[in-house]
């Protein structure tokens, strides 16, 4: 009896414009200074909203809660912006003390992510529509990077700051409080958040761009609300996608439940091209590889074709900049590409050839006299003609990501073809993370970041020489006068077309010493249901953004 | 030795043990490979900033420092603060908890209950038909691969047949109604935890059946069995009042360790139908190296392991006369 009143009571539709969004995991917060995980800002990115916007197509800067771009001025070194009339989602209005007191927090509390404010001398409100910020040097990054952060409202987090101020730890104290009902500039609010359940958000009255013409697209929202539901499994969350349970899945479905997906008629499959790098790494403090020749053996060695078609099933493309290919504005397309289109034997002989004049040698080498390639290749000898000891490539494990662990066991036995004593060692994440950026003892390893910003600034956080120290982002340990040059110049231009440039011969430097070998790039494989909701709008790094949730509309004939 | 004078040995004897597993445990999660920060950090944090987040974690003190403090902290009563979730660990455990005990407490109960019932009955036809398949049965749900069969489940219940929701404890899209009252949301969760109740039951059921029916063919060969018999007394009476109390002793260590062990929770049961309790919880904090609310997880469960001991061994005492303190 149980059984069949809970069946029935089971057997419930949802109703009105409500769009179901899954998650692989519940966010860890609302707090936005706390909020490092992937669900926790996908809420957010509805709630608080920044100045500028990218626009989805150019990812040239759109003027959001800003009414226009900022106007500079080189002889004071200020930015000026005018702020739109725009409310909180509690009905007070949205001003420039709201910008103000968001820049104080970040620089009074040193909140993490945030250092870029330390350039910002002062922050003005002549009125309560003008910000203007001093900075004490130019800096080029202003725009793209420090501008993007969420803006706060005052009203809601000055005594949130006050009692932080107070406490022993007050970054701590800032960073814990629950913030479970945030007052939205964006175009939802969060109603309810039930632990372990859903996040429900409905819609703002207050919304600034509410039928508002922000770069030829009137926004809506024509959505009632947004239901965000968690799954433990990617298994469980195509089930319930199939099934209907939900509208969209916001996270990235590996290739093998494509088949199974694309046989849905109501499902479509989003592929975007994703900002992130996935490379091998190497140790350029010790042998072996401090010799750029046997980096760039490596380099010709590794068949991305091949682990793109056949790791990836296609869904990805090679990578040969460290400034990733849809980045258009930013990426290289002038670079060499070392080892592109060879098969083995033209790669093993080609990397042949590259340590033969470096002065390695083998005891057997991998071609005989005739230039055939050998079947077993003997030891591979070091310049000073003694056995290469044998190193590791660490990996992250196969549960984390099978394409990283697997790419480490085809690398292995690629290098191995010529000799090179390799071993694929995989190791859980954070103890990798461990071994590789704090204690820095290893050979190479195999990495990714899958959130890269769009300002190529991260350039010089991964090659400076300067950030070569424990928990510093130069894991690699790389040196180069020029380079470290480059980059300081490249921080200070103010001029976009010269600032390209130097970004353009920053690549040019990566590339031919290779301290990172940037391998393959995972298209982002969203799936949306069409039977309710039509209007996503496809970006770098996915249809998840504020303009898919500001343009969604009920599907004709949707359920 | 009175049972007052038993209890008090044994609470002493629980204090130090939970001491020890409580320093064992703060040691292992500090000294293990892994780094808390690492998946807080990105490449636009500088490295000032990191220093800054590991100093206000905390995790700048040498350890013995900070086992000083987690010691202090724990004896007044505040169990850390989640480097996660940034809220009381005792807080999320609290919320977490009583999902699981909802589910996996009534599964292991209606289990116990069902697998002794059978077994009790089964054993009475011993190597007949009936006997051989439901032992046979009963040895493969206690074997079943549970991801497996969780898996199964849903593909057949819920999307299969459409009969079950495929994920969660409550539907969403009910609770969120105004309307909806106290009896719909109730029915609700009982709709939800049908399949991976149903799981769990599969699993227990088998292994209290092979326990209670070893139990019983044990104890038919007792001579107070072959006198009941003598007496004339019908077979259900022997059955049930004679043979069945006695045999059920070892199924009541089963269960109660069982029940006591229930409070982790399924971690692999509650990820396959993303139940959110405290197994799931456990998993995530040890995986993302979330020191303090790994330790409140495996402390509460210590504290509860140790406690159903020491319940099942008084219990012992009522339900057989022939144990002493």
């Amino acid at each position: 009896m149980l059984i069949t009143a809970a069946l029935a009571a089971g057997c419930r539709k949802v109703e009105g414009r409500l769009l179901r969004v899954g998650l692989a995991s519940e966010p860890k917060t609302l707090n936005v200074w706390l909020a490092s995980d992937a669900s926790s800002r996908a809420v957010l990115r509805l709630v608080y909203h920044c100045l500028y916007e990218r626009d989805p197509e150019t990812l040239a800067f759109v003027p959001w809660l800003a009414e226009s771009l900022p106007v500079y001025d080189p002889a004071g070194k200020t930015y000026t912006i005018r702020l739109r009339q725009a409310r909180w989602s509690d009905g007070r209005p949205l001003t420039s003390a709201d910008v103000a007191f968001t820049v104080r927090l970040i620089k009074e509390f040193k909140t993490p992510g945030c250092s870029r404010w330390k350039y910002v001398l002062r922050v003005e409100t002549p009125d309560p529509h003008t910000v203007v910020f001093r900075l004490k040097k130019n800096f080029a990054t202003f725009l793209s990077r420090t501008l993007q952060i969420s803006i706060l409202p005052a009203h809601k987090w000055k005594s949130v700051a006050n009692a932080a101020r107070h406490a022993q730890k007050p970054l701590a104290a800032l960073m814990r409080f629950k913030n479970e009902a945030p007052v939205s500039s964006g175009p939802f609010v969060v109603r309810q958040w039930r632990k372990g359940a859903y996040v429900y958000l409905t819609r703002n009255p207050y919304f600034f761009g509410k039928d508002k013409t922000i770069a030829g697209r009137r926004l809506g929202p024509s959505i009632d609300g947004v239901l965000f539901k968690f799954y433990g499994t990617t298994d469980v969350a195509m089930l319930a996608l199939r099934k209907g349970e939900m509208d969209m899945y916001w996270h990235h479905i590996q290739p093998g439940y494509m088949s199974v997906l694309q046989k849905n008629p109501h499902i479509r499959i989003v592929n975007s091209p994703k900002s992130a790098i996935y490379f091998m790494g190497f140790n350029t403090r010790r042998p072996p590889f401090d010799d750029v020749a046997l980096r760039k053996a490596v380099e010709v060695l590794v068949d991305k074709q091949f682990i793109v078609k056949r790791l990836l099933q296609g869904r990805g493309s090679e990578m040969w900049s460290v400034i990733p290919e849809g980045n258009k504005r930013w990426y290289n397309p002038g670079l060499p590409r070392p080892g592109q289109g060879l098969n083995r034997k033209q790669r093993i002989k080609l990397a042949f050839r590259i340590l033969s004049s470096a002065g390695y040698s083998w005891k057997k080498p991998p071609l005989d006299a005739t230039g055939r390639i050998t079947s077993r290749p003997g030891e591979l000898l070091t310049p000073d003609a003694k056995p290469m000891a044998p190193f590791t490539i660490l990996t992250p494990p196969a549960d984390y990501d099978p394409a990283r662990a697997i790419s480490g066991t085809m690398i292995q036995e690629w290098l191995r073809e010529i000799g090179m004593p390799a071993m694929a060692r995989p190791m859980e994440f954070g103890a990798l993370i461990q071994q590789v950026k704090v204690r820095r003892n290893f050979d190479a390893f195999i990495l990714g970041y899958g959130r890269l910003p769009l300002d190529p600034d991260y350039l010089r956080s991964f090659f400076h020489s300067r950030n070569d120290r424990p928990r510093g982002w130069n894991i690699s340990g790389y040196h180069n006068p020029e380079f470290d040059r480059l980059a300081t110049a490249a921080q200070r231009e103010m001029d976009p077309e010269k600032r390209r440039r130097l970004v353009f011969a920053m690549q040019a430097i990566i590339a031919a010493d290779v301290p990172y070998l940037p391998l393959y790039l995972p298209t982002l494989n969203e799936a949306v249901r069409t039977d309710r909701f039509t209007g996503w709008v496809p970006m770098l790094d996915g249809i998840g953004n504020r303009w898919s949730f500001c343009l969604l509309k009920a599907a004709k004939g949707g359920k | 030795m009175s049972l007052k004078r038993y209890i008090i040995r044994r609470l002493a004897e629980m204090a130090i043990i939970f001491w020890i597993i409580q320093t064992v445990l703060f040691f292992l999660f500090h000294l293990a490979p892994g780094d808390p920060l690492s998946r807080m950090v990105d490449p636009g944090m500088t490295h000032e900033e990191e220093m800054i987040l590991t100093e206000q974690l905390g995790l700048r003190e040498p350890v013995g420092t900070q086992y000083l403090y987690f010691l202090g902290n724990f004896f007044r009563g505040r169990f850390g603060i989640s480097f996660h979730y940034g809220r009381p660990v005792a807080r999320i455990i609290a919320q977490r908890l009583p999902n699981t005990i909802l589910l996996f407490t009534t599964a292991v109960i209606l289990s116990a209950l069902a697998g002794t019932w059978l077994g009790k009955l089964i054993s009475w036809r011993k190597e007949n038909r009936t006997d051989k398949i439901i032992t046979v049965g009963a040895l493969v749900c206690h074997t079943l691969f549970l991801p497996w069969i969780a898996m199964l489940m849903l593909w057949f219940g819920a999307f299969k047949l459409g009969w079950f929701p495929v994920t969660g404890m409550i539907s969403p899209e009910l609770w969120i109604l105004p309307q909806a009252t106290a009896p719909e949301k109730a029915l609700d969760i009982a709709w939800h935890m049908i399949l991976p109740m149903a799981t769990l039951f599969l699993i227990h059921f088998g292994s209290y059946l092979l326990i209670m029916r070893s139990s019983m063919l044990e104890t038919l060969t007792e001579d107070y069995i072959f006198t009941a018999r003598a007496k004339g007394l019908p077979e259900n009476v022997i059955r049930d009042r004679h043979a069945a109390p006695n045999a059920r002793l070892p199924v009541v260590t089963s269960v109660g360790l069982s029940l006591a062990f229930s409070i982790n929770g399924g971690a692999l049961t509650e990820t396959v139908f993303s139940w959110p309790g405290i197994g799931r919880e456990l998993v995530f904090a040890v995986s993302n190296n979330d020191y303090p609310l790994a330790l409140g997880c495996f402390l509460l469960i210590a504290a509860v392991v140790l406690a159903a001991n020491l319940v099942v061994d008084v219990l012992y005492g009522y339900l057989d006369p022939r144990i002493r303190y």
